[in-house]
């Protein structure tokens, strides 16, 4: 039985085939743009290399979506998770690494694995008490880390960080290992989305966060908690590059936010909580990083378009994310009572 | 002020129900109860018993403080004075988690709903029924499910597909489903904060049909309210609150709408009831 098919004969069958395609979109677009790519940039997809290549670069990007997908579905949304895997790196990098400007001051690539992650549950823990708490505006909050990890990152260091250690390195730059973090990482967070009660207060929160409230859930320690696990996979996705790199690079994790975004976007997450799957996300992803790469792989477009492009595609998420919002209340006005 | 009013009613105004029994212990009694923010009486010495299975109203005007019983009732707010019992016992509520242990449910005007979520969701957001796999619990959707269809189904005796998003109902089929999220804690006493207001006639028909059967089902039902027409249709006992005091209990069938009005717009009734006509 669809969703709405027991709803007392109020939408025809046509309304519910358009309802379920809304909220499945990502599936056919991706559909549209392999072919595409096939068509016009076939290396992109040439053979299972190409194709592993692809999917390794999109580890670290399908990480900060997923970080920001959880953030969105929980009402909220974290302009910081591209500085937050940054920092993150750049600082576990400065302690771990070999450089003649680094600190090398821990030599345990385990430690490093703590350390990193503990930094990035630490900036996400204060993007969420600041905005639980303290009532402030997530735009403006996480703006303001965006802003302050970046810079703290360059103020650090400002060449790439090498020297690190083979194990520490060894997750994000093996493809087969690091696309298996990413898959885990999905299919754990899709069923912790759907079989928890935390996953589904996170809905509920999105959804109406006065009514949650008025439910029992604890929002304030839902929130905080949501931009803790947000900078924990924002620092996964800054080890993740830094293997896929082999070192530290001085931009690492810069202008990844708004990828993330548009990648959650046109998976179907809302933009104002409480709607979205998290295998769409992935469907985000895989499309965002296809995009990227049949780009990078044409010759018809230069290396200094790639961002501008990167931008109508953004452009593209948001004006398809407002169609099918627009198209969602016509067909529910079409069915009020 | 203060008046107590507990007379028999020998013919129940809710058709098809038995007349609540006005001999039985009371399901809830409010004892002399004031409250007080700073210097603000809101609720003045009020005495009142709620009989088992009664559909009781609480109307009054703006101001008339029936939302601030209605939340010293749900253990929203403690009294500042007063006492208030459950079945003979002397009980204190100092949130609404403790009222929800002597099985007194509150259903809120906004009714707290998710709109994004689904029927059944919404229904069991905060109370999942779970399997416990190691040391955590995961949601159990198949009982989930069972359970939600048994609600609204049987014990509300609708056909709301519990997979619909609540985006998707009535005004009249989203106050069933608060009044189902509320009937899954199992309650003794339901509180329901407007549930008629803003809805349509075929929508307050419904709400109106949903309260009968849940009083026959045993629940007692408290309903604050404006809409004293559907108040008059709807309860056994109508309490009448006037700048926080209970000035007079009626029965509907003794009452027309312009005593009603009078009574709570004066706190007095010049002309007396219909039955004193």
């Amino acid at each position: 039985m669809s969703t709405r098919s027991g709803l007392l004969g109020r939408f025809g069958d046509t309304d519910d085939l358009a309802l379920t395609l809304l909220d499945n979109m990502i599936w056919p677009i991706l559909a549209v743009v392999v072919l595409g790519v096939l068509v016009f940039v076939p290396q992109t997809l040439g053979n299972l290399a190409a194709v592993q290549l692809l999917l390794w670069a999109a580890v670290p990007l399908g990480l900060l979506v997923l970080a920001e997908s959880l953030c969105l579905l929980s009402g909220n949304f974290d302009l910081s998770i591209g500085s937050i895997a940054g920092f993150s790196a750049m600082f576990t990098g400065m302690l771990l690494g070999t450089c003649p400007s680094c600190w090398s001051v821990v030599s345990s690539p385990v430690l490093g694995f703590v350390i990193i992650l503990s930094v990035g549950a630490a900036i996400g823990l204060t993007n969420g008490v600041m905005i639980a708490k303290f009532g402030l505006n997530p735009f403006l909050q996480t703006l303001a880390f965006l802003i302050v990890f970046q810079g703290a990152k360059t103020a650090m260091q400002t060449q790439p960080v090498t020297g690190l250690p083979t194990l520490y390195l060894m997750i994000g730059g093996t493809p087969n290992i690091a696309i298996a973090v990413l898959v885990v990482a999905f299919v754990l967070f899709g069923f912790f989305m759907r079989y928890t009660a935390f996953g589904q207060a996170v809905y509920a929160v999105g959804s109406d966060e006065t009514s949650a409230r008025e439910v029992g859930i604890d929002t304030d320690r839902l929130v905080i908690a949501v931009y803790t696990i947000s900078g924990i996979l924002a620092a996964v996705a800054g080890l993740m590059l830094t293997g896929f790199v082999g070192v530290v690079p001085p931009l690492i994790g810069e202008g990844l936010v708004f990828q993330a975004f548009a990648g959650a976007v046109i998976g179907g997450i809302s933009l104002f909580g409480g709607r979205g799957r998290i295998t769409g996300a992935l469907g985000g992803v895989v499309l965002i990083q296809l995009v990227q790469s049949a780009l990078n792989n044409s010759s018809a477009i230069g290396a200094t378009q790639i961002q501008m492009i990167n931008g109508f595609v953004l452009l593209g998420a948001i004006l398809l994310y407002s169609t099918q919002t627009k198209l969602r209340s016509r067909i529910l006005a079409s069915g009020a009572v | 002020m203060s008046v107590e009013k507990d007379a028999t009613a020998d013919e129940d105004s809710a058709s098809g129900r038995d007349a609540p029994d006005p001999s039985a212990t009371p399901k809830m009694r409010v004892e002399n109860v004031t409250k007080q923010f700073g210097r603000i009486i809101a609720v003045d010495d009020v005495n009142l018993a709620i009989r088992p299975r009664e559909i009781f109203a609480l109307v009054g005007d703006n101001g008339a403080g029936k939302s601030t019983l209605m939340n010293v009732l749900s253990g929203v707010h403690a009294p500042t004075q007063g006492q208030l019992h459950i079945d003979g016992e002397a009980v204190t509520f100092s949130n609404p988690s403790e009222a929800r242990s002597y099985g007194i449910e509150t259903v809120y005007q906004d009714l707290a709903l998710m709109n994004d979520l689904d029927v059944a969701t919404n229904i069991f957001m905060g109370q999942f029924p779970t399997i416990g796999i190691g040391p955590i619990e995961f949601i159990d959707w198949d009982e989930t499910a069972e359970r939600s269809e048994n609600i609204m189904m049987n014990t509300l005796g609708r056909d709301v597909d519990i997979k619909t998003e609540v985006e998707f109902l009535s005004g009249g089929q989203r106050q069933l489903v608060a009044i189902g999220r509320a009937l899954a804690f199992d309650p003794e006493v339901i509180i329901l904060d407007e549930p008629t207001s803003a809805l349509s006639v075929d929508a307050t028909r419904l709400v109106q049909d949903t309260i009968r059967r849940l009083s026959e089902d045993g629940i007692t039902i408290v309903i604050v309210s404006h809409d004293i027409e559907s108040v008059l249709d709807l309860a056994d006992r109508i309490g009448v609150l006037y700048r926080g005091a209970l000035v007079d209990v009626l029965e509907p069938h003794e009452t027309e709408l312009e005593q009603l009005n009078e009574l709570m717009t004066t706190g007095t009734l010049e002309a007396g009831l219909k039955s004193d006509d």
